[in-house]
């Protein structure tokens, strides 16, 4: 995966809560979807799934505040 | 004897708001710039030339939060352009953007992300900017973003991948104090050394703003320092402030920024005189460091 393709999927990961959730339940299961090298398998699977909830509840917020 | 260092002509200002307008030109004797968040002008034509009025009577820079600059994938022409008729319009001294991403692969995130620090990033960052610069008609001042998760397959750190698109972009570094206080408070690091890492000789501008601590969502013993604009600034990021001017040979133009929970405009007046005094006694110890070493050199 380039670089392009991780943000995509982090930006996936930011703003889908269903993916966000299953991620956060099983990474492996996740990202065995993913064409990725097993170096950024291995650094995705390691995101602390506190700091990826609360990104993305800040995210969301701005989102919605945004929308008002 | 090594020449005295010049005083530099700092600026102090704030973030526009509605909820200020009348007491910021209430105040412009006080106020020397205010900066505006050019999103929220760009689709009202009318709003748009109401800043030409407001230009006449404060300097205004552009703060823009939706371009995505700092990404591998290009930005968007179309958004440039739009910024661009906005900069014609109002004339501002000077832009700003994030050191962030904002969409990838049609996924609107809607706020700032931190991408993979890494060499696809620096890449695709220096070559937005110079787009950015040449629709716009000059290069944005750019700023750090706080971020409450560490961006995932990064090979650099924050300062040293900055650093690398600041030199090749020629750009200058808005730094966001309080940013820096909430990733420090985050990862475990000393703001103060941090701050003494930062590219300074770069830094032109400075935010000032407040957050609040968060809960962890699983972890009972860890709390988040999150940067949401909606508290005033800590005491913890003036003493940052006056170690910048201490350290920093640049003229600085610090603005506070508040995006709601609005005060009294007498607190945001306070606030910029903390501000004024912190510059003012980091000012003061960087001459004084200078005459100590005057006066050894001439002893």
């Amino acid at each position: 995966m380039s670089t392009a393709d991780i943000e995509t999927f982090l930006a996936r990961l930011y703003t889908d809560a269903d993916l966000r959730a299953r991620f956060l339940e099983s990474p492996q299961e996740i990202l065995a979807r993913e064409s990725l090298s097993a170096q950024q398998r291995s650094a995705l699977a390691a995101i602390d799934p506190s700091e990826l909830i609360l990104a993305a509840d800040s995210y969301r917020h701005k989102r919605v505040s945004r929308r008002r | 004897m090594a020449a005295a260092p010049r005083t530099p002509h700092d600026r102090f200002g704030l973030s526009w708001r509605p909820e200020y307008s009348a007491a910021i030109l209430c105040h412009t004797d006080e106020i020397d710039l205010v900066e505006i968040i050019a999103d929220n002008f760009l689709r009202d034509a009318s709003a748009a030339r109401s800043l030409r009025t407001l230009s006449a009577q404060l300097p205004l820079s552009l703060h823009s939060v939706s371009l995505g600059l700092a990404s591998s994938l290009p930005a968007e022409a179309r958004r440039l352009e739009n910024l661009a008729r906005l900069f014609d319009v109002c004339a501002p001294e000077s832009w700003s953007e994030h050191f962030a991403f904002v969409r990838a692969g049609g996924h609107e995130i809607g706020h700032l992300a931190a991408p993979p620090r890494n060499d696809e990033t620096i890449d695709g960052t220096i070559r937005n900017i110079r787009l950015a610069a040449r629709i716009v008609g000059c290069a944005p001042v750019l700023e750090n973003i706080a971020t409450l998760i560490r961006p995932p397959l990064s090979t650099y750190g924050e300062w040293r991948w900055m650093d690398h698109i600041l030199n090749a972009a020629s750009c200058d570094l808005l730094l966001d104090l309080h940013n820096l206080l909430a990733n420090c408070a985050n990862c475990g690091d000393d703001p103060e050394q941090t701050l003494r890492a930062a590219p300074l000789d770069r830094v032109q501008t400075v935010h000032l703003s407040g957050g609040k601590w968060i809960n962890d969502p699983r972890d009972l013993k860890r709390r988040h320092l999150l940067d949401d604009h909606l508290h005033d600034v800590p005491d913890s990021v003036y003493a940052l402030l006056a170690t910048l001017a201490e350290l920093c040979p640049n003229p600085l133009t610090v603005i506070i920024e508040r995006d709601g929970n609005f005060p009294a405009f007498e607190i945001m007046r306070d606030q910029l005189r903390r501000a004024r005094n912190a510059v003012a006694s980091g000012r003061a110890r960087r001459l004084q460091h200078h005459r100590r070493e005057a006066c050894l050199e001439h002893c």
